[in-house]
This record gives structure tokens, sequence and C-alpha cells, in this order.
């Protein structure tokens, strides 16, 4: 912001209001790694991170797997994508010089445009014989998240970001469509191509289960299954469950011998367990491979048989097996004895469970699990829409290659240019509505994206570390949504909302890093490199021997070991000199006797201090270096002081928390405790000394707080922006707050609040205030709304217009609702707009269908289609935008604010998930006050705090007076923090009680109340303030009422002060009818009239929609 | 009762004192009417002509309101607008300021501040010898008033380019109808230092005496005797008052004028007991000071009468300030 020539690699500069020269008092300062973490990171860089990997890698593969177009027609055809890139974000349409001009992602919100940026690719064919090659071709345009690496906003600093209205706390990893702020929220899933063993205590089946993903997209499911002490391998494209032996002679081990050692190994619990699975295979009379592959053929689920003549049953089988059953298995030239020796693992995890049923996997852990982020769900996108380009690029090169006579040579550049954009609306499409439906991958999912929640700075920060999971949310278990040990570092064990969702949405952890893909290649090169054998040369009485260990490389088995821990430090080793990716996992799993090494995207991994001889590598010379700016966080990395740990290889690591835990077994060294915590979670102060549900609360309360949004809040026009007037940043800090920047953009106030009864008016939460800090601005605050007109151009040649209002008649001056408008229709900026005021004349024709280009255009006839304020309270306008849209039409948006100021009823909150309502504002001179005359902002019921053990929020107040005493902020970090014994000593210093006590001098008729509003459907009062809605009686007051017997009020709750309706129903058929008479029996007779609440009579009506009757039996109508 | 009262510190807008010889009911009274009772001038509308800064109009309109405007004998020296006879405001119950302020100054930002606002001269005073009451510079902000050494009030910051030009009424009130109008601060009242009456209970964990810290005024009072048996008909009689102003008027003034307000209204009061039988007793001249309850939740009272209470409603903007003319017609921004 200070001179606009920032570096952003020098770490000498503060961040966020951390100096890295702040005195050091120990090593503790190694938190100072965090910031530095954060500088490097962001806190969305998984998202950031994702994308660009997409644009740079992905985007690139998924092409060169689609490259060529071939035709039908003409097989001397020849078409080849050659490259793919992505430009830079400019405009969709050129300007009068034919230039692109660029565009910021805030021109895209303001204009309801895309931030896209054009898609090309470079093209070779043949025309006339001669090679041609065509360099960016555009052939759609794709959305750009915000700050990544084809964003303008990249690398921009302060005063750049501010030339293009953007705010530099903004985090991005969001992108705007149609000018609302969409997000794609990482996704949960397990973990694809890892065996997951489990039992099924119904069923008393042992399962392992494995399902297979690889990169054409293609996903299977495949089983090994034991039951009653048989063991099949089950898979969807086999008509029944196939015997293991069976399984493994087909795919090429004849031997009964070496199945029982591939799968049982020497243990002979093992092979007990593993043999009368032999004999099931010789009951079905198989020996040999050729037997087992037929056995196999005849049970295959008939596949979509092309041309041609049916295949012998051997080789159907035999196709299976190397196209469909465990495709994430390499079979190199027919040779299947890898996917053997998977399959013969899977039988032995399955006996290894039977024998101790605790060798189980748990589908919850963290370890377990794989994060999708926006990246890989857009190369899904983007794969489906350009085979789909490419099929329709075929067809209609073929529809012109099958002219019999052209006349002119080919060109199939021009037909590209005649196709149209579906990519371009495919991505629009799918990130706008968030259903992602690729039927060619078989997925069908919906709510991917959200609008960015805007509320505050928090909310929409919380909502881009937010994990949603693919659980049933309606299903009853409560596995998924348990804490996990696992999740510690990673996941934030507070902030996950109440209701159905709890426990399935998650947010990430501060210190946390998702992984992208690692190239696997070099990979198996170093692992072979150090000594791995492979494991196809093995039998199994080696691969199972009792000083072997498997390698598994993302789930394939690649070799074996007999050195475990000495080829885990050689390989760690060469991660931490940087030979291989940081972010490559390494495990031993001693039960399973393996050596696990992953590489896979979308691991969560976090940054820990490596720990040698009880000495943590990272020492004060380092930090100092630091704080110099002579060291940024990838030095850190590189010099093998800081290394990346996911969740399996933290789960084997021994870490301690701080450094007097450090001991001789001791590997790493946490960095900062604090960060087990999320955003969110971060921002409560003394969180530690809270009973935990109520940081839970504080997480989803906190972002509804009223605040500062971002420093671009008074250029923005959102639908509904909410501004505080004076916002404050917290008395009692927490680092996560000058982490995040929240104390640059706060959502709240510090008020003097006295803990204390009064007047009555308190209980139940509800809070008192004091007018005269109200009147002064205590919780002050701007609503401001977006209206919208579009000015359409109508398919015949009309279009609507803006007018000047006109005077009625011979009036002098224009009517009430016409004042605020100028000359140009719209209404003046400045201006108060009162309930129907109109400020937006706009007109529209009134024949828009018939083709009128042959009509003078002053003979239209038009009319009025306003905007008017439909608003109860007036409100000003202010702000007037005009504008076009990307399909050229004129946009008109008008902003109106109003100021609102706090009263009985609304709602203020703590940060301790402490909420109340307002239930009296009392003059200043009412209000208590000590010696000094400080009187409180609002008082508080001491009654809140027994049974909720916010012991934090004490702490709080003690912190915060003694700030204020003292002329600090203090810090309420949690597992840290200021000390309450340091702040009680500031409070007696300043002639307070230590304890933050102090001494305060203290200073209906019965007519009904005017009905509320109803809502229209079922004629019940609404519900919520915000509707003015009534408070419900629910069924659990309504128990109460029962178990006291009173009747009559519950009448009168219930129906009568609700929705009472009268009736007419026949007491012979028992239907409604009306005024008297029954249309069913044709008879009004027996006709009685009733009082039922409207609901009921609605209810009625709706089952006998649905072909339900019904039928009210009427005891004594009268 | 034998009233006194000892000063021990009087300045311009700060005085200490004691007071004694009167009982609690009394002192909690000359409390309650300094804070709330005492009328001042205060900023109670604002008309926008230009207003290009980036805030919006309420939210400068309220902050005009907060600043203390020189409200020297505001009592006797001006008229609450309802009481009145013009209809628009006139010299005698509204005091005009104006605020033109326009930054042409490239590459910094420019602060408006309460020094920015000027007192309109001229205007026709029908007679009334109000205006005469009146101290020096009566209206003007107290940051320009002579003799004051602080820093004016911060209105706004503009750009280059920015500018904002206004017309302020400030009219006469009291903190009941609106906290600006209050002429003090924070208000310390204090009595029984040493809990001798044990009108509270300390809270405390081992030591009362060492938790609690003693507050300056226990030094004008004898400590009690450990052994001193509880005197249950002892009365408080010794009050220690610290009076802040916010400058608008002096301590001493406010001291003073509570006095007399209580006393008139007393008077009222005796006044409408003896003369009960009259019905219109209440509508009554002796006390201009404090107008009729009820007239006064009908008139100025809107800012939390009003049902709807959202702030953009004429009376609630900034709470009964603050709004601008409906009929303005100038191109971008308000007229007059």
């Amino acid at each position: 912001m200070d001179d606009g020539n920032e570096d952003w690699t020098n770490l000498a500069r503060p961040y966020r209001g951390l100096r890295p020269s702040d005195p050091i008092k120990s090593v503790e300062d190694k938190w100072l790694l965090l910031p530095a973490f954060l500088k490097v990171k962001g806190l969305v860089k998984q998202h950031i991170d994702s994308f660009n990997y997409f644009v740079d890698y992905d985007l690139r593969a998924i092409m060169e797997a689609n490259c060529k177009v071939t035709s039908d027609v003409d097989p001397r055809f020849h078409f080849l994508f050659t490259d793919i890139r992505v430009g830079t974000p400019v405009s969709e349409q050129a300007d009068f010089a034919n230039q692109r001009q660029p565009i910021t992602p805030h021109q895209c919100r303001l204009r309801d445009a895309t931030y896209s940026a054009p898609l090309m690719v470079d093209i070779e064919y043949i025309r006339d014989n001669k090679r041609i090659q065509r360099k960016d071709v555009v052939i759609g345009r794709i959305p750009i998240m915000l700050r990544s690496n084809k964003c303008v906003l990249a690398g921009a600093n302060e005063s750049q970001l501010a030339v293009m209205n953007e705010c530099p706390l903004d985090p991005g990893g969001y992108f705007v469509v149609k000018g609302t702020e969409k997000v794609i929220l990482v996704q949960e899933q397990l973990s694809k191509n890892r065996i997951i063993v489990e039992i099924d205590s119904a069923k008393s089946i042992i399962s392992a289960s494995v399902t297979s993903s690889t990169h054409s997209g293609l996903k299977s499911k495949t089983y090994v299954n034991m039951r009653k002490g048989l063991i099949v391998l089950k898979h969807n494209s086999f008509s029944e469950d196939i015997p293991i032996v069976i399984a493994l002679k087909a795919l090429g081990v004849q031997s009964d011998k070496e199945i029982l050692l591939l799968c049982a190994g020497n243990t002979e619990s093992y092979q007990e367990a593993f043999s009368p699975n032999l004999e099931e295979s010789s009951r079905a009379g198989v020996y040999t491979i050729q037997q087992a592959r037929e056995w196999l053929g005849a049970r295959v689920r008939s596949m979509r048989r092309m041309v041609g003549p049916r295949r012998p049953n051997w080789e159907e089988g035999l196709e299976c097996l190397v196209m469909i059953v465990l495709t994430h298995v390499p079979v190199v030239n027919m040779d299947l004895s890898a996917k053997a020796i998977y399959v013969a693992t899977m039988t032995r995890r399955v006996l290894m469970a039977h024998e101790d049923p605790k060798l189980v996997d748990d589908r919850d852990y963290v370890g377990n699990k794989r994060l999708e982020l926006a990246g890989q769900l857009l190369a899904l996108l983007f794969e489906d829409l350009f085979k789909a380009y490419v099929s329709e690029l075929k067809k209609a090169f073929d529809k012109v290659l099958g002219k019999p006579a052209r006349t002119s040579a080919f060109d199939p550049h021009t037909t590209m240019l005649l196709h149209g954009n579906p990519i371009t609306q495919g991505f629009i499409r799918a990130i706008s509505t968030g259903n992602w439906s690729l039927k060619r991958f078989r997925m069908e999912r919906a709510g991917v994206t959200h609008v960015l929640s805007r509320l505050s700075y928090i909310s929409a920060l919380g909502m881009m570390t937010r994990i949603s999971s693919q659980f049933e949310k309606t299903r009853k278990v409560s596995g998924p949504r348990a804490l996990q040990p696992s999740q510690w570092g990673m996941l934030c064990p507070s902030d996950t909302p109440e209701g159905e969702a709890c426990g399935l949405v998650k947010n990430l952890a501060l210190m946390t890093h998702i992984t992208t893909d690692v190239e696997e290649k070099p990979l198996v090169k170093i692992i072979t490199l150090l000594g791995v054998e492979d494991i196809q040369l093995s039998t199994g009485s080696e691969i199972y021997g009792p000083t072997s260990f498997v390698v598994h490389l993302n789930g394939l088995i690649i070799g074996l070991t007999r050195f475990p821990s000495r080829f885990v430090a050689q390989f760690r080793k060469l991660r931490r000199a940087g030979r291989i990716n940081e972010f490559v996992g390494i495990y031993i799993n001693h039960h399973h006797k393996t050596v696990n090494i992953a590489s896979d995207g979308g691991r969560i991994c976090r940054p820990l201090i490596i720990v040698e001889r009880m000495q943590p590598k990272v020492t004060n010379e380092h930090i100092q270096m630091l704080k110099l700016g002579k060291l940024a966080f990838e030095d850190f990395l590189h010099q093998g002081l800081v290394e990346y740990v996911d969740v399996n290889e933290e789960n084997d690591s021994h870490i301690a928390l701080y450094e007097k835990d450090i001991e001789p077994s001791t590997t790493h060294l946490e960095i900062e405790p604090f960060t087990i915590l999320g955003a969110v979670a971060g921002l409560i102060p003394y969180p530690h000394h809270n009973q935990s549900p109520r940081n839970t609360y504080q997480c989803a309360m906190g972002k509804q707080a009223i605040g500062a949004i971002a420093y671009n809040q008074l250029n923005r026009i959102d639908t509904l922006l909410y501004l505080l007037v004076y916002p404050q940043q917290p008395m009692v800090k927490t680092k996560t707050i000058e982490l995040v920047g929240y104390d640059k953009l706060p959502a709240g106030q510090n008020a003097t609040v006295a803990i204390m009864s009064y007047s009555g008016y308190d209980i139940e939460d509800a809070l008192i205030l004091n007018r005269a800090s109200i009147e002064r601005g205590y919780g002050r605050c701007q609503v401001f709304r977006k209206n919208t007109a579009i000015i359409r151009k109508y398919p015949n040649g009309t279009y609507d217009r803006l007018v000047a209002p006109s005077k009625v008649g011979t009036e002098e001056k224009l009517p009430k609702r016409y004042e605020i408008l100028d000359d140009d229709g719209l209404a003046r900026p400045g201006e108060r707009v009162d309930p129907d005021d109109v400020y937006v004349n706009k007109q529209s024709p009134k024949d828009t269908v018939t083709n009128s280009l042959t009509v003078n255009p002053a003979q239209v006839e038009y009319r009025p289609t306003p905007l008017t304020y439909k608003t109860k309270v007036a409100g000003y306008i202010d702000r007037v935008m005009i504008t076009d849209t990307d399909n050229d039409q004129a946009l008109v948006k008008v902003l109106i604010r109003q100021t609102r100021i706090p009263e009985l009823g609304d709602k203020f909150s703590s940060r301790h998930g402490q909420k109340g309502v307002v239930g009296l504002i009392v003059p200043q001179e009412d209000m208590p006050f000590n010696d000094q005359g400080i009187c409180p902002d609002s008082i508080m019921n001491p009654h809140g705090f027994p049974s909720r053990m916010t012991v934090g929020k004490m702490i709080e107040l003690l912190a915060g007076k003694a700030g204020v005493l003292r002329g600090t902020l203090e810090y309420g970090t949690a597992f840290g923090g200021s000390k309450v014994e340091d702040m009680s000593k500031i409070l007696i210093e300043h002639g307070f009680s230590y304890s933050g006590k102090d001494m305060l001098t203290s200073g209906i008729t019965g007519e009904p109340l005017e009905a509320g509003p109803r809502a229209i459907l079922t004629r019940q009062p609404t519900e919520g303030r915000s509707r003015d809605g009534g408070l419900r009686l629910g069924e659990m007051e309504r128990d109460c009422l029962v178990g006291y017997g009173a009747t009559q009020l519950l009448l009168e709750r219930l129906m009568i002060s609700s929705d009472q309706f009268q009736v007419h129903a026949c007491q012979t058929c028992g239907l409604m009818g009306y005024n008297g008479w029954c249309p069913y029996c044709k008879s009004s007779k027996k006709m009685a009239q009733l009082t039922i609440p409207y609901a009921a009579k609605l209810l009625f009506q709706e089952l006998i929609s649905m072909n339900v009757v019904p039928r009210l039996i009427m005891d004594d109508a009268a | 009762m034998n009233p006194n009262v000892r000063i021990r510190e009087l300045q311009r807008d700060k005085c200490n004192f004691v007071l004694s010889g009167v009982n609690l009911g009394f002192a909690n009274s000359f409390r309650r009417t300094m804070m709330a009772d005492i009328p001042t001038v205060a900023i109670d509308m604002v008309v926008f002509e230009v207003n290009t800064t980036v805030l919006p109009d309420e939210f400068i309109a309220h902050r005009l309101g907060m600043i203390p405007l020189i409200s020297t004998n505001c009592d006797e020296g001006m008229r609450y607008t309802r009481d009145c006879d013009c209809e628009l405001g006139c010299p005698l119950c509204m005091v005009v300021l104006t605020l033109h302020v326009r930054c042409d100054m490239p590459g910094t930002t420019m602060n408006i501040t309460s020094d920015h606002l000027q007192i309109q001269s001229g205007g026709d005073a029908w007679g009334g010898e109000e205006l005469t009451k009146r101290g020096e510079d009566f209206g003007l902000p107290v940051s320009k008033s002579r003799g004051f050494n602080g820093h004016p009030i911060l209105i706004a910051s503009l750009r280059k380019g920015q500018e904002l030009k206004i017309r302020c009424e400030a009219k006469k009130g009291i903190a009941k109808d609106h906290a600006k109008w209050s002429p003090c601060t924070a208000l310390g009242f204090e009595y029984d230092p040493y809990n001798k009456l044990r009108h509270t209970t300390y809270w405390f964990e081992t030591d009362k005496q060492a938790e609690w810290p003693l507050s300056a005024n226990a030094e004008e009072e004898e400590p009690p005797r450990e052994d001193a048996p509880f005197d249950y008909n002892a009365e408080p009689n010794k009050f220690y008052f610290n009076v802040e102003t916010d400058g608008s008027l002096t301590a001493k003034e406010v001291i003073l004028k509570s006095l007399s307000n209580m006393q008139s209204r007393t008077a009222t009061l005796v006044y409408n007991i003896k003369h009960q039988s009259r019905p219109d007793a209440m509508d009554t001249t002796d006390a201009p000071a404090f107008p009729p309850a009820g007239q006064r939740t009908s008139g100025q009272d809107q800012s939390y009468t009003n049902a709807s209470g959202w702030g953009a409603s004429p009376n609630t903007s900034g709470a009964n300030m603050g709004w601008a003319s409906p009929n303005a017609t100038a191109q971008g921004g308000w007229s007059l």
C-alpha cells in the first residue's frame, strides 16, 4: 500500500502486521514459519494450486489423449491437435481497433459477465496435400480462477490491486460466472486404488474392496469376499461370484501350491483357512488356466457386442480380466502376473482379517480419504466437453467430406470456426448451476458449486476452506461424522455445522496443503535404485517371508524389500534433499508388512519441523535469517529443515508438540499448536478454555457477524450487503486473526459489558443496551440492496427504453412517485426513495412478437414497466450503474442503501457462541456505572455462564479490560495468549480488582396485538425475524401444554391465533364441500361447518390429489 | 439538612467536588439531571448540497451530530424548535453552520474536521431577548473556541476531486432525546468508599481488603475500625462527584444549571400539587427547561418511539438527525 514497489518475495517486510524483526524470546518464535508458510501458500492455495495444475498439465494430457480426428469417409484425412494453452483473460468482444482488452474480475462482477480466458489449440492438417499448421486457434473460453497463474491478479501488489478495484485481503480461489462469485467446494472421497478391508458382521462377510480409477476415467470396484470360509472375487462384469482359485488360475497361476503360497504364504493358520477354496475349484472341474478362463468367460455379463462373430468364452474371460477388472494394475504384454499378485494380496488381507478381526481398515480414517478440488472436477468436465467437441468435429468433417463434389479444397479450420462454442457454454453451465452431469464418466453430481457467501470477510474465507462429504446426509450413521484422531492438524476439530450436515462438512486447518498428482515413473526408478526387488520375481513364501516388506506405490505392488527402515530412511533423505518431490509421502505399515509410497493428488498434508538426534533442525539462527528476510519458507523445505507430512506418514511419525516433549524416538516437532484450528475457529479468543460445543457454535455464528467485507466493499454491487458503520478490530486478538487479516476487515465492536442482572428484560440470553451508546453509533449498520433492470432488445427489432418522467396534465410538479427521477429516467444518486417511488422509469414495447421492421420506430407503442421501491422503509439511492452485458444488452443496476440502528429483538453475540437478542434499551442515566462514571454499552445476564462453561469468554473480558487500561491489544491465541496472571496485575496497577469485577452503582394492556404476516400457502404465521415472523410454539412446547392440560391455550395457540379456517364438510361422505353443498353427494342435506387449521385443510386436499381419501367423521355436528 | 459543597478541583471542562449534607436520593437526582436534562446545541439536521466523499450522507450527518458546539447559557439563550413561533427555523431556535471543503491537492488526502464548520451569520431575528443572553461564539464547534488545545474532530477524509458542501441546522435539545445533547462525558459518582453502610457486598477469594483496591476518595474518610459495630441507622451523606464535560458547557455551568433545573421542576411539582383542581395544571410556563412529558414524547422523541426504527426514515436516520430535504432537485446531490 505504501509505495507500490512491494516485493512480495522480500520477507523483511511486515506480513499482515507481523514484522519478522519482532523480538525473539526463544525458539518459540518458530511460529513465524506460519506467516512464512501462508505467504507462500496462502489461505486458499489448495484451490489455486489445483487449478494451476489443471491448466498447466491436465489440459494438455487430456488433449493429447484425444488429439486425433479421423474420418470414416476419407481414410487419408489427417487432423491433429498438437498443443493447447490458456490465454490471458480478455474481453469477449474485440473493440473498434480489433483489440481484445484485458478484463479484470471486478468488471465481470459488475457487468454480470464471466471472467474467462480463451482456450487456444495448435492444429495440424492436410489440405491440398500440404501439411498446414495453425497456431492459437480459439476453441472456447474457460473460466479463470481468481489469483490463479492465468488471472490478472496473480502477483499483483496492493496498489496494482487497488487499480483493478480488488481487495488485497481477498483470498481468490473462486470463479466469476455471469457476475456471481462461485466456489467449487472441496469434495471428500474414499481414496481410489487402495484396498479397504471391512467386516460386515450382520452378513458375516469379510470383504476387501478396491475402487480402480485410472486417468482415462474408467472406474470399477472389485471385491474379494469371504463368506463361510469361501473366498470369492466379485465384480460387476461377472454375473456371479468367482471362486478365488478359479480367478487366480484365470490370471495365470496354475499350480495350487503357488496359489496357496501367494495367498496364504507359509503361515499355517492362513493356509488352513484358505485350503477349502482349493477344493472349490476342483469341484467346478477347473484345473488349468484355459479351463478357468472358459469358466470365467461363460459368466461375463454380455456387453454391448459390436459386429462380428461371438468369440470363444476363454477369450471373453481373458479380455474382461485384462480390460475391466482392477484396471489400475497395468498389464504389459498380456502378462497378468501383476494382477494375480494384486488379487492374492487382497485375498491375504481377507485372511488376515479373518484371523484377527482387528486388522480391518477404517473408512473414516483421514489417510484413506482423498480431497477432490476444483482442478480435478474441471478436468473431468473439460475431458467430457473436449471429447464431445472432437466427435462433433468429426461428424462435421464427415459431412463435408461425404459431399460428392466440393467447389474448393476442404479446410477443416473454417469448419472449426463455424462450430459455435460448446466448450464455453459447457463450462459456464456447469459452474453456474453446479450440476456436473457427465454421462461419459457416469457422473451425476449436483451442488458442486456454491455462491461465495459475502456476509462477512470470515464467511467468504470459511467457505474457501470448506470440505463437503459425499456421504448421504440422511443416513443416521455416526462414523463419518465423528471426530477422527487422524484429522489432527489437518481438519479443524471445531468448525462444522450443527444439524444434518454435522461432521460431514469439515474445514481445513490453518496450515494444510492438498497435494496434486506427482509423476510415478521417476519414483519407480528411484525405488528400484534403492534396492527394491521386482515382485514378479518372487514367490509367495518370499513375499510373505519374515523379513520382507512389500513396497506399494499409490496402491500398486512394486516390489520387495528386506530392509524397510533403511529403505524408508534413504527415501526420506532423498526427499529432504529435494531429489524427490516434497509432497511424496512414505510410511511403513507394520501390520501389513508394507512400505507405502503415495504420490497421488488430493492427500492432505502439513509441514512439520524435522527432529534428528533430539534436536529440531530449525534453530534460532534460521529463525533470525527468516526475520531478516534471508530465508523463505521454500528454503526451509529445500534445506531439509521442514517437510510436508501427509496423514499416513504423520501417523507413522513421533511428533513432539513442544520442544520440551522431544524424546529419543521423536521424529518431528509441531510448528505451532494453534494450527490444528481452522481460519474460523482461530478467531475465538482462548478457545482452549471453552466447552467444545461452544467453539463449534461460534464457528457457525462468526460467519454471520456484520462488519467490513473487503477493501472494495463500496465498489461492489451485491444483491445484499451488510456493513457496520464503525467496525473495530478486537481488543483481544489471536495470531490467526492477524494472519488471516481479520484485524483489517473486522466484523464487530468492542463493547463495555457488565455481567449482571438488570430489569428482568434480560432473561433467556436477552441483553440490555445503552441507548446513548446506540445513539453514538454502537451497532449501527448499513444495508445495500441491488436492483437490476435489463434494457432488452426484442427479436422483432423493438427494444425497452428509459424515459424521463412526464407531468400529468396541467400539473406544475411531477407526481410524487416520479420526483427522484432524472431526465434519463433513472433516479439521482443520493435521493431518498420512499415506498412506491419509481427509480428506474423503464418502458417496454407492447408488441414484441410481430416483426416491426416495417413499422416506424416512432409509432411503436410502449407500456410502462418501471422499477418501484417495494420496501416499507425508505432508503437512499447509493449508486446507479449503466453498462452492457456479454450479450449486448444494456444493464442498469441501482444500489439502494438504508442505515439501521439496533432495536429490540436484534441479535448480538460475543465470540464464544453466546448469542442473545436485545431485550431492552435503557437510557444512559438509568444504566449502572462505576465510581469513575464508566457505564456499560450492554448488560449480559450471568445465567448464560454456568451451564455453558465459556471460561474463555471470562478470560477475554479480563484481557480486554486490562488492554483498555494499558492501551495495548492483548492476545487470546489458542494454547497461548496473554496470561490471566499478567492481566490481573495490570488491573491491580490501574486500581481495579484483579478479578475484573467492579463495584457498580445503580442509577400493558389486554388488547390483542396487531396480527403479523402469514405465509401464502399454509396461512400460518411466517417464520424468522426478517419476515416479521412469529415465534414457533413447537412440539416440545406443545407437549408441555398437553401435559399441563391447558386445552384452551393449545387451541388458541395452534389454531385460533394461527391459521383458523372454516370448512364445510359432508357427514355422509366425510369430504369437504363449500357453501353448505357437497359436490360428491350432490346434496346439501347433511353438511356441517367446522373450524380446522388451514394447514389441516391443505393436507386433506393434498392427500386427495394423491388419491388418498381422508374422510372426516363427525360426531355431534350441530 | 445542611447542604455543603467542597470543590476539590475546578477546570473549564472538569469539576471534582464533594457534596455533603444531602440524602442519596437528592445526590442521584443531581447526577441524572446533569447527564440528561441540561440543554445544549447540537447539529440536528443536515442538508447536503454536494457529497462526493466516500461516506454516505447519513454517516456524515451522524458524525456531525456528535460534534460538541459551544452552548453557553443555552437554556436561556435559545428556544426549543417546538416552542418557537417560526415555521422553518429562525435564529432564535436554530444556529446554521455551513461547511464547504474540496480537496484539490493531488496525491494527498485531506481531512475535514470540525474546524471547517462555520456559522452562517445574518438572518432575521424577530426580536426576542434570547439572542442577548447567549455567550460568545455560541453554536461554534468547541474545537474552534478560544483556549481550546486539542485536536479538532475528524469528519471525513477527502482525496483529490472530492467535495463536501453542507448546511447544518443546530438545535437545542436535551440528552433524554439524543445522547448528542448531553454536555457530560463521564460522570463519576461515589459515596461510602469503605462500604461502612454495607450497601454492597464485595466478592472476594481470601481477603477483602487486599483484593479490592480503595478508591481515591477513601482518603476523605476515616477508615472503619476493625471492631466498630455496624450502625444500621447510618445514612450516606457525603457524595464524591467528578463531572467531565465535552466542552459545550463548562463543568461549572452544568452543575449550576442542574441545580436550578431541579429547583424549577420541584417548584412546578409543588405548584401543581397545590393547584391540582385545575386540569390544565401541567401546562405550565413556570418551568421552561422541562416541558411536560406528553408533549415531549409526541414531538421530538421519535428516536425510540418510532415503531419502525430502521434508520432511514427521516426521523430516525442518524437517530433523529441528519436527513436531507426530500424535495431536492439539483443534479448530482442535494440542494436547498
